[in-house]
């Protein structure tokens, strides 16, 4: 089985000039973690998660430091959070993206989310434009139908 | 590639060119070229391509081999394995450190400090990160330090970039108070068989004078912001809300961990007496302290064995001075650093204050701009050379390991720690500080420290 039977075709994204808070806003709505950002000619520019905002307000030091407890909400992070929320998309959103062509197999899909530790995967054509998107769950529902798990 | 990057190989070319002139200006054979030309690389390389400097040091050191400039017998003497697998082992203890939460408890003792004013804080940070330093290497100390002084300042809302910096020249200065400070303490201590009681009696209340001098010149500089951060203490008054800001992990892991750390000290401290003792090799417990006490962490939590090693131990920069150690030696084996060592020694004019004079102030000043690790390398050579020139040596090892640490205030990327600060401040605080900002206080710290550890080397009869 290939990727392109069971991808989402339409695909929501944002474009690189969204705002963070407008962006978190689209997330909410349709509830899912993250979104591809796309640009006028629907090639692929980055990979907005809510993962980035976290980034983006906690310090990146925790992990050097080893284990410590917050007991009380340090006051920075109102700070950056409202020094982010008319950031653009571009600012936060993580540029290396991991693409499949559409004619990748669905093992191939899934040996790449598990490696590279990812949950949803954008499908590009020949032209390397987005025609659909593939997430953890498309993946397993595909697996759980074969082996008669669900039915549709 | 990009443009910039072009450049920068032309001037790495160019440089190495210069070498080779100068080479045979002081007719060198060909060989003595090679080593010298290959560990120039090496360091210029540090300045270019920092990014590139472990690749740059593997072919420096696959071309020694091949052109027979070292056999491979010497290269791995020249290496200096015991100063790595220090280094290993201390890592892989830092590692415990970190896990069982010791960042915690050090914002701790800063917040619940009875009366924290904001000199209090000042004289607070300089000594932790100074005596942080002594003990754990300065990288370490220093995002340490840097995150707590972040935190702290960000609950009292002051700008936090003086603290940053008191921080960061407390740090290149307590790093000379032991061996374990600075890789160049453990390295000059190596190859001079200067032992850890030479570093507690010698090094460490000169460190001691600098840093009180440092601390005073601080407060003198910083006085608009340290009353900006006393106001603002006594506004948000008492530390009851800050003494919750950050609480530490398990209590008793924190015990253990700590408490491992102080043991291997303990012993660290007394290797010389037990080598007298056992009658072992000068420096054989100090090198093997860390390495047994990282065995029997390892031991017990064997099952986070191979992330002490993996994630703990910064294999990257220990493999680089591996290889820059190695072509040091090179330099040394083909006989380059005694052409140097009596260059530098008539123009000494042969008297030995002039020799530590001239090896403490190029240090300062050279490690201003190099990595002092390089520079130290190179030197180690150099100053084992005097000694067949009828030099006695103690004074000047003084000299390297002070030169170098001290030379590090001076600029912004006088050494690793205040890269890592403020790579840290840019990204969290979105501050970045200009070079001539820095040059100003790290000028005003690092010659006068520099000087006084001068006095002291000339001077005092217990470094000569």
């Amino acid at each position: 089985m290939k990727v392109k039977e069971i991808m989402k075709k339409e695909v929501v994204s944002l474009s690189k000039d969204t705002k963070i808070k407008d962006a978190f806003g689209k997330l909410l709505q349709i509830h899912i973690s993250g979104l591809p950002v796309l640009d006028e000619n629907l090639r692929i520019v980055g990979m907005f998660t809510e993962k980035d905002i976290l980034r983006a307000i906690l310090p990146g030091y925790l992990e050097k430091v080893g284990r410590f407890i917050y007991e009380e909400n340090p006051k920075i992070i109102q700070k950056k959070l409202l020094d982010i929320q008319d950031l653009t998309v571009e600012k936060l959103m993580r540029k290396d993206v991991i693409t499949v062509d559409e004619d990748t197999t669905l093992c191939e899909v899934a040996r790449i989310m598990l490696t590279q530790n990812v949950r949803r995967i954008p499908v590009l054509d020949k032209e390397k434009r987005v025609i659909g998107i593939v997430a953890r769950e498309d993946i397993i529902k595909a697996y759980a139908k074969e082996a008669r798990w669900i039915t549709d | 590639m990009d443009n910039r990057l072009i450049f920068k190989f032309i001037i790495l070319f160019f440089l190495i060119f210069l070498v080779n002139i100068i080479s045979l200006g002081l007719s060198l054979n060909s060989t003595q070229i090679i080593a010298l030309s290959i560990f120039s690389a090496s360091v210029f390389a540090t300045l270019l391509f920092w990014d590139f400097r472990v690749a740059i040091a593997f072919l420096g050191i696959a071309l020694l081999l091949i052109t027979k400039t070292v056999d491979l017998e010497n290269l791995i003497r020249f290496a200096s394995l015991e100063v790595i697998l220090f280094l290993v082992g201390m890592m892989v203890l830092v590692g415990l450190l970190k896990e069982s939460g010791f960042f915690a408890w050090l914002v701790t003792i800063i917040i619940r400090m009875r009366n924290l004013n904001a000199r209090k804080f000042v004289f607070l940070i300089s000594i932790i990160s100074a005596l942080l330093a002594c003990c754990v290497d300065e990288v370490t100390s220093i995002v340490f330090m840097v995150a707590a002084i972040l935190e702290i300042c960000d609950y009292f809302e002051v700008e936090p970039t003086p603290y940053i910096i008191i921080s960061v020249l407390s740090t290149n200065i307590g790093s000379t108070g032991t061996v374990l400070g600075n890789p160049i303490g453990i390295l000059i201590a190596s190859k001079s068989g200067l032992t850890f009681e030479d570093f507690i009696l010698k090094a460490f209340p000169l460190m001691i004078i600098c840093l009180l001098l440092t601390i005073l010149l601080v407060n003198l500089w910083y006085f608009k912001s340290v009353k900006e951060l006393d106001r603002n203490m006594q506004r948000f008054a008492a530390n009851e809300m800050l003494i919750k800001l950050i609480s530490v992990p398990p209590e008793r892991q924190l015990k253990i961990g700590l408490g491992v750390f102080i043991i291997t000290l303990f012993f660290i401290s007394l290797h010389h007496r037990l080598e007298l003792l056992w009658k072992l090799e000068n420096n054989t417990l100090l090198l093997s302290i860390p390495l047994i006490f990282a065995g029997i962490v390892m031991i017990w939590k064997w099952k986070r064995a191979r992330q002490y090693i993996e994630k703990d131990v910064d294999w990257w920069t220990l493999l680089f001075f591996l290889l820059l150690f190695a072509k040091a030696g090179t330099l040394k084996y083909t006989a380059v650093t005694g052409i140097f060592a009596k260059k530098i020694a008539s123009l000494a004019k042969s008297h030995p204050l002039g020799l530590t004079s001239i090896i403490l102030w190029t240090t300062a000043l050279g490690s201003s701009i190099l990595d002092n690790v390089v520079l130290v390398a190179a030197f180690i050579p150099v100053i084992q050379s005097f000694k067949e020139l009828g030099f006695v040596l103690q004074p000047l090892w003084w000299a390297l390991l002070f030169g170098g640490c001290f030379g590090g205030n001076i600029t912004l990327i006088g050494s690793t720690a205040n890269i890592v600060a403020l790579g840290i401040l840019e990204k969290e605080r979105k501050i970045k500080i200009s070079f001539f900002k820095w040059l100003k206080i790290g000028l005003i710290v690092g010659l006068l420290t520099t000087f006084l550890v001068w006095l002291a080397l000339i001077w005092h009869p217990l470094y000569h």
